[in-house]
């Protein structure tokens, strides 16, 4: 397992998807933090509702960290380099669960670098704009710890989805169009459901106590679900399916 | 109490029983209503260098697939040195395999493709080594003396994208020898290879099969292989068509003799009474088996026959090929 393991990770550091996906995930992170910062007045960026926003930028980093998983399924399918893959390692689902935990391994770098973003640069504003701190500790804390698992299990959950679509495109545009519109349809329509959604269970992990959200372990431990359960459907499709 | 056991017998080079190295049996493959593979059985030995031929479309590429457990067998099995692919250990130290011309991602630099293999790979002997910087190293020292094998060299730091076809073809190759394997299987390895590329190909597989080594490679074209194979499986329709040495094939060639005579029925009679076997093409023209011009122009003479036209015709071997192929199960 090791071995996959490492070659995985050899994968990864060695084509530029990943670097992409850090630039643009680094462009989305600077943006928002930046617009939320400026845009505000500096009465409105003293409520503690508005610092939260201000330095939860780095969540952003969990739509980037599931095309990390994504991709490490889907290009194998796509340029033929499953094949190979599969013959040097014929049990299909430890390349899987290398996969898989590659892209946990890749999901908290992107974590890290997205928290160092949104909170340096979100401490900045505040600072320079002689703000004051409003956000308790435990807060900061959670909001640290629930970003770093959404990219994480995010990355791991884009794993099981590419697995099952295998078609790269479809399942780019799927985890977009999902992140960005079905989610928050559900979430904006059926309240009673859409606090169950996968997006809506990330943000209970950071988003402070919401009341119409799951609490934060809860929501953790939902997410952690969709990830086994999206995980284990993409190792039995991958196994059972035919390479041809 | 002192017992005597018998002498050792010398050591002598008793012939190990060899597992087929490749086996089919009974192999079939239904992909939705379509009939790949249809009951295929035959094995190859060890150390045999075996052509696998057939029309596009015939079940090659499926058949090479359920080998490498790629491709789930509908029914039927199919064996790699005695066993399942996916049971053996290791299995890609013991078999080497390039199925497609291009399964590389272009962005990615060749000498990485086959590290990342490497990797998976895994190393013959742990031995005490470190377990990340021992298996980084022995990865870099396999993926090198590859790259030297094909003479890929210094071109292996590029990204594959900007690798001719001749390249790609040698870096697919190298993937395939990472784990110094016993068996190599190639599908269709001289597709689109320019000439020198197929020359190239030709030798290296000879030096491989010089080893004592067994290949198994696929082409629809015979005359790519016809230089290096010493037995054909030939396949049309996902049935077995025949299975023999290329010198059986070979034996197939005929010299036929192609006769113009007005009163052909009657050259027909005159040499089916000296045991020569013709075939009756129209009415004025015949095939003649085993026999030479001057000896069917000499009945033709004794039975006061007029000939117009008296030409030897012989086939290649690609026409025997190809009868053989279209003359299939349809």
């Amino acid at each position: 397992m090791i071995d996959q393991l490492l070659s995985e990770l050899r994968k990864m550091r060695s084509t530029r998807t990943n670097l992409g996906l850090l630039a643009g995930m680094i462009g989305l992170t600077l943006l928002t933090v930046l617009v939320n910062g400026f845009v505000l007045s500096a009465n409105e960026l003293q409520t503690h509702d508005n610092q939260h926003t201000l330095l939860s930028a780095g969540t952003n980093g969990a739509l980037f960290a599931a095309l990390i998983g994504v991709m490490a399924i889907t290009s194998e399918y796509r340029h033929g380099t499953i094949r190979p893959t599969f013959v040097v390692t014929p049990d299909r689902r430890r390349v899987i669960a290398a996969k898989v935990v590659a892209s946990l391994l890749m999901g908290v770098a992107f974590g890290i670098v997205a928290i160092a973003l949104s909170f340096g640069v979100g401490y900045a504003i505040l600072a320079g704009r002689g703000i004051d701190f409003a956000l308790a500790t435990n807060h900061v804390l959670l909001l640290l710890l629930g970003t770093l698992f959404m990219t994480a299990l995010w990355a791991a959950l884009g794993v099981g989805l590419g697995s099952v679509v295998k078609n790269q495109v479809f399942a780019v545009i799927g985890v977009i169009i999902w992140a960005f519109v079905i989610d928050n349809l559900l979430r904006e329509l059926v309240p009673d459901a859409g606090r169950f959604t996968p997006v809506a269970a990330s943000d209970s992990m950071t988003a402070g106590f919401a009341d119409y959200l799951l609490a934060p372990v809860a929501g953790g431990l939902l997410l952690l679900g969709y990830v086994v359960t999206f995980v284990a459907a993409g190792a039995l499709v991958v196994a059972r399916r035919d390479v041809t | 109490m002192a017992t005597t056991y018998p002498a050792l017998e010398p050591s002598v080079a008793v012939p190990v029983e060899q597992p087929q190295v490749v086996r089919a049996e009974h192999l079939s493959k239904r992909f939705g209503d379509v009939v790949a593979v249809d009951d295929l059985t035959f094995s190859l030995e060890h150390g045999t260098v075996t052509g696998f031929l057939g029309p596009n479309g015939a079940g090659k590429t499926t058949t090479l697939r359920m080998l490498l457990h790629l491709v789930e067998p509908t029914s039927g099995r199919a064996l790699v040195f005695g066993g399942r692919y996916q049971d053996l250990a290791r299995p890609a130290a013991r078999v080497g395999a390039v199925l497609e011309v291009a399964d590389f991602h272009p962005g990615r630099s060749g000498r990485d493709h086959l590290y990342s293999l490497a990797l998976a790979l895994g190393r013959r002997d742990p031995g005490g080594d470190h377990w990340f910087l021992g298996r980084e190293r022995s990865a870099a020292e396999r993926v090198d003396a590859v790259l030297d094998l094909v003479e890929l060299g210094s071109a292996g730091r590029r990204r594959v994208g900007s690798y001719s076809l001749g390249m790609r073809q040698r870096l697919g190759l190298a993937g395939a020898l990472l784990g110094d394997p016993e068996l190599l299987i190639l599908d269709e390895p001289a597709n689109g290879l320019d000439p020198e590329g197929v020359r190239w190909l030709r030798d290296f597989l000879r030096a491989f099969a010089a080893e004592g080594k067994t290949v198994f490679v696929s082409s629809h074209v015979l005359a790519e292989v016809a230089q290096t194979v010493d037995q054909v499986v030939i396949i049309n329709k996902g049935r077995l068509v025949t299975f023999s040495p290329l010198a059986e094939l070979t034996g197939r060639l005929t010299g036929d003799v192609r006769v113009r005579a007005p009163e052909a029925a009657r050259l027909q009679h005159a040499l089916d009474r000296e045991g020569i076997h013709s075939e009756l093409l129209n009415g004025d023209e015949l095939r003649v088996q085993g026999a030479s011009t001057a000896r069917v122009g000499e009945i033709a003479y004794h039975a006061d026959l007029l000939v117009h036209a008296l030409v030897p015709e012989s086939s290649s071997l690609e026409d025997v090929f190809l009868e053989l192929t279209a003359e299939g199960p349809s």
